[in-house]
């Protein structure tokens, strides 16, 4: 593990309040200039669609792979089945058009290393959401998944960059 | 079953268990270190596994994590949470030196602290399995240091547990000159919550 102590004046910065916070399997659209923000992505997916045209940016905090694969009561979009599907709806109800639309990701890691069972649903996410885009016909434009780091991620409506904020690694874009 | 269903006479029993662990995890950390070391186990809640964020001032909060999975008759995990200064300050307490020595987390600490997090949970674990007579051993703890929400969220996710609620024990760990608060989580999977409180016959 890395001391990360160098890099938390970056991450200590205060969100700016016109940031739209996307929670925990929550799914959000919105328009230029608007930011949307999604915290902490540990196993957890964060799904980015954007439309380059109108600007209309998606922003979608996957937890679990498929309904399938919980018995739990909760959030309908905590799961990458339902989550992409209705955050693509989202956006052609706001006027994006299906062949403009382009998907980044980021998050899928594997928080807790060399243990069994826990270090998989990291992976099992970034494949059902890869799935769940390929079948909406949304490619994937940019991915930065894996590794065993949390990351913040904002999405820009106007410019389609991801921000990408971690510990680990700062702050970079993709 | 799920823990927010659970009636005061239950959460009294696990509270109760929890302090025979803490004491049973004092023991053996003044033994381990030299010098006596006190761990009190003042309040158990229920709580969404949403809100635990909260209880660091945000998802990004960086925090010490410690994990194990359960093996036995009860399936789940139990997480120990600290913040990053507080594991510091538990790297002190246990070298018997000031509050402010330790100053970076680096290997050396984060084996100390899971060390030190492990006991207590092999204790907590150990106390509940007598009380109950069901078969509890953890699995080999793993760690990290990063942002509360994503640890909370992996545990969570789990293949084995699919709880949305969790037991909180605040834990303190004190001698006569310094204090650390640490969280201690206790996540059995509802089928093994419904087995646990059968068996301490209060379900």
């Amino acid at each position: 593990m890395s001391e990360a102590s160098a890099i938390l004046r970056d991450l200590a910065q205060e969100f700016d309040p016109s940031h739209l916070i996307v929670g925990v399997g929550e799914i959000a659209c919105a328009r230029e200039p608007e930011v949307l923000v999604t915290q902490a992505l540990g196993s957890c997916v964060g799904v980015a669609l954007w439309d380059p045209r109108l600007r209309i940016g998606g922003l979608a905090h996957v937890m679990l792979p498929s309904t399938s694969s919980s018995a739990a009561q909760g959030k309908r979009h905590r799961f990458a089945d339902l989550a992409v599907p209705d955050l693509v709806e989202r956006m052609l109800d706001m006027g994006a058009a299906p062949r403009r639309i382009v998907a980044k990701i980021a998050g899928g890691a594997s928080m807790f290393r060399g243990e069994s069972g826990i270090d998989t649903i990291g992976d099992r996410n970034v494949a059902a959401v890869r799935y769940q885009l390929e079948r909406a016909g949304v490619p994937v434009m940019a991915a930065e998944t894996g590794g065993s780091h949390a990351r913040t991620i904002e999405l820009s409506t106007s410019t389609g960059i991801l921000l990408i904020r971690s510990y680990t690694f700062g702050i970079h874009e993709i | 079953m799920r823990f927010d269903a659970m009636s005061d006479m239950q959460v009294d029993a696990l509270r109760e268990t929890g302090s025979i662990g803490a004491g049973h995890a004092a023991t053996a950390l003044s033994q381990l270190v030299g010098h006596a070391i006190s761990i009190d186990v003042p309040t158990l809640e229920v709580l969404d596994v949403g809100e635990v964020p909260e209880l660091f001032g945000g998802p990004e909060t960086l925090v010490v994590g410690v994990h194990v999975r359960l093996l036995g008759d009860i399936g789940g995990s139990m997480l120990f949470l600290a913040e990053r200064a507080s594991a510091l300050a538990l790297v002190d307490l246990m070298h018997a030196r000031p509050v402010g020595s330790a100053r970076a987390f680096s290997a050396d600490e984060e084996a100390l602290v899971t060390h030190v997090a492990s006991i207590l949970m092999s204790a907590y674990l150990a106390a509940v399995g007598r009380l109950a007579d069901v078969s509890l051993l953890p699995a080999r703890p793993s760690s990290t240091l990063d942002m509360a929400g994503a640890i909370m969220q992996a545990v969570t996710s789990d293949a084995a547990l699919r709880a949305d609620v969790a037991l909180l024990l605040k834990t303190r760990f004190y001698d006569a000159d310094t204090s650390v608060d640490a969280y201690l989580f206790f996540l059995p999977d509802p089928a093994g919550l419904g087995v646990l409180l059968g068996r301490l016959g209060v379900a």
